[in-house]
């Protein structure tokens, strides 16, 4: 009976994931817990925080839910819906201060992005750890002493995830379309639908073959009319093959093809959370002078963007390719040492992160003095 | 490309925030708000909690009060910042980056009016009981809670009307401006128990907007 709930909600929060789900905040106990048992931290998203209570299943622990809007961690961080404002009141609201006696609370690591270790810690006392990305590598991660592995630590896109993203997005986008459709011209509803299932379906099952063409910094927008020109071939080569060549059917067809395949890729740097939305002008940089090596942007960065040099205190970014501008490193830096720069040499500072998150990202950017 | 559209609307939000309001009160909200700062006095010192983009703070502050704005959205702050230049009462009113249940280094006893506007429906069960003990604190004895907010009608008919209603609001509400709302329920009794006479509570017609007055015991009777 729960694993029936827990499978109908899955099923319709995933249909409809480009709204927000909601549930109550504040503390949850799981098992039997004690004085010492873990504190976590979560977003106050439906499916999280069903996802989280399964993976702490055995465990007695306490679960904290901020109000993140009911939307989940990372969209929510980035969009400022998940900051220190939103922990801060939950840690001194839900009376967890008076259950335990130990100050340490495990939030998942992408709330990086929008809340402060530091802040936290002053304002409250409790010291955050950043556990896993994923809630199902719970497990793992307290078996480690709380410590995340290097893949823990790391987003990815899987199968499954792909195919939810491509199931949303296909189920709201064909809601849209159908009913236009149905009112306007229904003799082409049925083809219509199949057509935006087969299409997202395809682009987000297919996504490991381009995906890091993609990220190479290749426009969307090639992508976009490669699609569509393979789409035109198909349409083509079926037209000659069932009654020969009809320009009605191929202009009809190319045109709906062309705003779908435009509507459904466009979109896959947003979709994707393997690829920066757009600005990828903006780059991560290291002020050599002030970093020490603390190794903060490492721990939290998603893409496993950085290494530190430990015999000199530096942090490096072999991998900087991977980077999807979270901002996360930036946040977090304890000594200030990073900042977002574009070629034209215009930067956003790490006090503009922490105040606006992802917000209008492309508009702070600001002119600086020769200083760096 | 919805990421991007919905995008574009968050970011946008402050600006669109004051529509998004206006057609979830339906337009009621500017008389009540002028209704309950009547109430200010010259020279008092008002808090106004969630102050958004500082409709309450800026009506306070043109009747003379010092007032203080705390918003945990810094987007606001800055649409908010803005207003006031423009009205030119920038010695009147402070905005700070503080969420409601941060008030701690406030002096117990410092303010002779606390409001808020549609703020309180915004918070969290837990929250809003602990604010409403703080606000007991900082309050001095005599002064005023202020509050104006969406509210849930007790009558089970009108609920069933309401709600399907509101729902539909509430999503269009919620991709113009990112935000939702829990319409608040039983507020003058929860401001009663945490210790305030109510002074005036008043329902409209269709039981889902309420301004409540309150007072804080002790002092000079108005
Ligand atoms: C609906 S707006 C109302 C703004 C303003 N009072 C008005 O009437 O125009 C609510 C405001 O409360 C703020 N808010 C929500 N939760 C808050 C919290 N916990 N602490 C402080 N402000 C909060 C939001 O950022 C938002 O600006
Ligand atoms: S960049 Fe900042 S967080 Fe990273 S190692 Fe250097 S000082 Fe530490
Ligand atoms: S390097 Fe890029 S992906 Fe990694 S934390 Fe920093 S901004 Fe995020």
């Amino acid at each position: 009976m729960r694993f029936l709930g827990y499978a109908v909600a899955n099923v319709f929060e995933t249909l409809l994931r480009l709204l927000p789900f909601p549930c109550r905040t504040g503390l949850i106990k799981i098992g039997k817990p004690q004085k010492d048992s873990p504190v976590f931290l979560t977003c106050n998203y439906h499916l999280t925080v069903q996802r989280v209570k399964r993976a702490l299943k055995g465990m007695d622990a306490y679960l904290l839910i901020a109000n993140s809007r009911g939307i989940n961690v990372w969209c929510a961080a980035a969009g400022g819906h998940l900051t220190n404002h939103e922990v801060i009141s939950v840690l001194k609201t839900s009376g967890i201060e008076g259950l335990v006696g130990h100050r340490q609370v495990i939030l998942p690591q992408l709330a990086a992005t929008g809340v402060e270790l530091k802040i936290i810690k002053e304002k409250t006392g409790w010291r955050i750890i950043w556990g896993p990305v994923y809630a199902k590598d719970i497990p793992v991660f307290m078996q480690n002493k709380m410590k995340a592995g290097r893949m823990e630590r790391e987003v990815k896109f899987p199968f499954i995830q792909r195919l939810e993203v491509a199931i949303s997005w296909a189920f709201s986008l064909s809601l849209l379309a159908g009913i236009i459709a149905a009112i306007f011209f229904p003799r082409v509803f049925v083809p219509l639908i199949l057509f935006i299932w087969g299409l997202s379906l395809a682009t987000f099952i297919f996504y490991p073959l381009y995906g890091s063409w993609l990220s190479s910094g290749k426009g969307s927008l090639t992508f976009s009319l490669l699609v569509w020109g393979v789409i035109l071939l198909a349409l083509v080569l079926y037209s000659h093959l069932s009654s020969g060549i009809s320009w009605r059917f191929l202009i009809r067809w190319g045109i709906i093809s062309f705003v779908f395949v435009f509507i459904t890729t466009l979109d896959l740097k947003g979709g994707s959370p393997l690829l920066a939305g757009g600005f990828e002008e903006l780059k991560v940089t290291i002020d050599e002078d002030k970093c020490r090596g603390a190794a903060f942007c490492e721990t939290v960065c998603p893409r496993n963007c950085y290494d530190v040099n430990r015999k000199k205190h530096k942090a490096i970014l072999p991998r900087a390719e991977r980077c999807v501008l979270c901002g996360a490193c930036i946040i977090q830096c304890p000594f200030d040492a990073l900042y977002f720069k574009n070629p034209e040499g215009e930067v956003i500072l790490p006090g503009t992160m922490r105040k606006y998150k992802q917000n209008l990202l492309g508009k702070r950017v600001m002119k600086t003095g020769n200083n760096r | 490309m919805s990421t991007y559209i919905l995008m574009k609307i968050l970011e946008s939000a402050p600006s669109r925030y004051d529509l998004g309001i206006r057609l979830l009160t339906l337009g009621r909200l500017g008389k009540a708000y002028d209704r309950l700062t009547s109430l200010v006095k010259k020279g008092d010192r008002v808090l106004d909690l969630g102050s958004g983009t500082g409709a309450l703070a800026l009506r306070a502050a043109q009747k003379g009060a010092k007032v203080k704005g705390i918003d945990i959205n810094p987007r606001m702050l800055e649409t908010a910042q803005a207003r006031v230049k423009a009205a030119n009462l920038a010695q009147n009113i402070e905005f700070v980056e503080m969420g409601v249940v941060e008030l701690d280094k406030e002096e117990a006893e410092s303010f002779e009016v606390v409001m808020s506007g549609l703020c309180f429906s915004e918070l969290t069960e837990d929250e809003l009981r602990f604010t409403l003990k703080e606000l007991r604190r900082i309050l001095k004895p005599g002064g005023l809670l202020l509050i104006a907010d969406e509210a849930r009608p007790r009558t089970i008919l009108k609920s069933l009307i309401i709600s399907p209603l509101r729902m539909f609001l509430r999503i269009f509400v919620f991709i113009l401006t990112q935000t939702t709302t829990r319409a608040l329920k039983n507020l003058p009794e929860q401001v009663r128990t945490a210790g305030f006479d109510i002074v005036s509570s008043k329902l409209n017609r269709s039981e889902t907007f309420l301004e409540l007055v309150a007072r804080k015991p002790g002092g000079r009777e108005k």
